[in-house]
């Protein structure tokens, strides 16, 4: 304490002005870009747009198709990822051995670093063409299930590890089950580490376009079932933006669809798993 | 251990999945027929917008388009993953076996505001005023003003189409406007008397007879219409082709005179291209 205090106190200040401006910088950036996306695609939504199909490439009409295309997309890697992920992350963290782990989880790394669209490539040759399934949702949601797993796995992971060893020993030493202290403890006291993973999970799902443009495909038809092939909302924007003529406006306007509906689903899991977590366990 | 239990489930998954398709699909009597489109991103949305008014008048057929490039298109013919494909260039040697039917042709013109003197540039002349080698309208026969280069962004298929024939890279190019789409590339040209750009053909024709202040230029003697886009005489152009590789099954053959009849002209219109459609 004597020592901080007996620093310049110019010196200081300093220090601290930069980190504010670090801060604000980036702040700013953000704010930068989202009144960009909301000033140029404001105008764009409308009950119309977000009710109808698209006319003329897109140029016309809205995005409701494509909306619920990327919900079902986005349904499918979750619905696959998530028990999966959360399988693994506790098979690594509670039951399995220590010394398998570094292996794992360097694999793991490897793979949350590989470019989306060798997962794309991947997806397209396995799904698509060994499997059968086309250019469809189906091959779109699994391929993406394979590229957001390994961020899920990690994420839960470290969620489950920040969980007090005492609270396992307690439960032990009450002679409660493994699974009942995973259940009624450990998994509420990791959910936090959990809603992270998923947030970060469908965080790159819904803004992948280079996985899916091989998979799930290009069709902005109302998809009728999970093995039509639909197009999801990035790819409806690079599409509008490189190759429709005049397709700006609505490219903007799809952009904002896209940042809302991110900003709504984080704020919803946040807020259950903050819930959740505060009905199991009230001590904390 | 984890990893390869991973993989079991998802094959498991999907070819339990893959079982639920084919039986439905086998269940339900008459199937759609369906048609796959795959390759060109240029030729993707409009094909994919005369694919729908087929289908309107065709309730019995589904036609999906997919994107990937031109050149997926090809490999994709080859190698019959889909019907048809498509392909944003005009045949090459390399193509042989495969039959190219063209649906609309991309032409690009080089624009100046309308006020500049200028009434003709050569190709060498284009050519260095994009390399920056001419930078100055009086040495090209104008005033003695500093040239504005306005060029597209990077990825654009005008872009492409205007390298190509310039034999230029995009990274030789030195401009002092990059800009989007077509409507922002004459925007920029007619607020600016000193600039030089290029937008597409069809562009530029409704702009002139909406009387925006901007001049077409005419490019090796050609005056860039239409029609001498669409007779190929006007040499910045390329066309957009549906490829198939050997004979033409009906449907195949349906689709294509479905999307070379005039039934669709105002739909290629529409894309800021130029029909061929009569």
């Amino acid at each position: 304490m004597v020592r901080r205090l007996a620093i310049p106190f110019g010196k200081e200040q300093g220090a601290t002005l930069m980190v504010w401006l670090v801060a604000l910088g980036i702040t700013v950036l953000f704010l930068w870009l989202l009144s960009d996306v909301i000033w140029q695609g404001g105008q764009a939504i409308n009950g119309a747009f977000l009710t109808q199909a698209p006319i003329k490439a897109g140029l016309e009409g809205g995005i409701a198709p494509i909306l619920v295309s990327t919900g079902l997309v986005l349904g499918v890697c979750m619905g696959v990822s998530l028990p999966l992920g959360l399988g693994t992350a506790l098979f690594l963290t509670e039951f399995s051995p220590q010394r398998s782990h570094q292996a794992i989880r360097l694999s793991l790394d490897i793979l949350a670093g590989v470019p989306s669209i060798v997962f794309g490539l991947f997806g397209n040759a396995f799904f698509s063409k060994v499997l059968g399934l086309g250019f469809s949702i189906l091959s779109g949601g699994l391929t993406l299930a394979c590229m957001v797993l390994p961020i899920l796995i990690r994420s839960i992971q470290v969620g489950l590890v920040n969980v007090p060893h005492e609270y396992r020993q307690a439960a032990a030493a009450l002679g409660l089950s493994r699974l009942g202290t995973l259940k009624t403890l450990i998994l509420p006291a990791a959910l936090p580490g959990i809603a992270v993973g998923i947030l970060l999970g469908i965080g790159r799902a819904i803004a992948e376009t280079a996985a899916l443009i091989f998979t799930s495909g290009y069709v902005d038809r109302m998809p009728t079932s999970l093995l039509d092939s639909g197009r999801v909302l990035s790819i409806h924007i690079f599409d509008l933006a490189m190759n429709i003529p005049g397709g700006e406006q609505n490219a903007y306007g799809t952009a904002l669809v896209l940042v809302i509906l991110l900003i709504v689903i984080n704020t919803l899991v946040s807020w259950f798993a903050e819930r959740f977590r505060q009905s199991k366990l009230q001590i904390l | 251990m984890s990893g390869r239990a991973i993989a079991g489930a998802f094959l498991g998954l999907s070819l339990g999945l893959q079982a639920c398709s084919s039986l439905q699909a086998s269940s339900s009597g008459s199937a759609p027929q369906k048609l796959v489109i795959t390759g060109s991103s240029t030729v993707a949305p409009v094909a994919s917008e005369i694919a729908k008014r087929y289908e309107a008048q065709n309730p019995q057929v589904r036609i999906d388009v997919q994107t990937g490039g031109s050149s997926r298109g090809i490999a994709d013919i080859r190698q019959q993953v889909a019907d048809i494909g498509m392909v944003s260039r005009a045949a090459k040697p390399e193509d042989q076996g495969l039959n190219f039917h063209t649906i609309a042709k991309d032409g690009v013109v080089v624009i100046v505001h309308r006020d500049n003197p200028i009434q003709r540039l050569t190709r060498q002349q284009i050519t260095d005023i994009y390399t920056d080698k001419l930078n100055n309208w009086q040495d090209a026969g104008g005033k003695s003003q500093a040239i504005t280069v306005v060029n597209k962004a990077e990825g654009r298929s005008t872009l492409e189409v205007f390298t190509k024939h310039f034999q230029l890279k995009s990274s030789q190019i030195k401009a002092d406007v990059v800009i989007g789409d077509n409507e922002q590339g004459i925007k920029t040209v007619a607020g600016n008397p000193l600039a030089i750009g290029y937008v597409s053909v069809g562009a530029a024709k409704v702009n002139v007879e909406q009387g925006t202040p901007i001049k077409v230029l005419p490019l090796e003697g050609v005056q860039a219409t239409p029609q001498t886009v669409q007779d190929g005489s006007f040499p910045l152009s390329r066309p957009l082709n549906l490829v198939t590789q050997g004979p033409l099954n009906p449907q195949q053959q349906k689709f294509i005179d479905f999307a070379q009849s005039s039934q669709v002209k105002d739909i290629v219109q529409e894309q800021s291209l130029v029909p061929v459609q009569e």
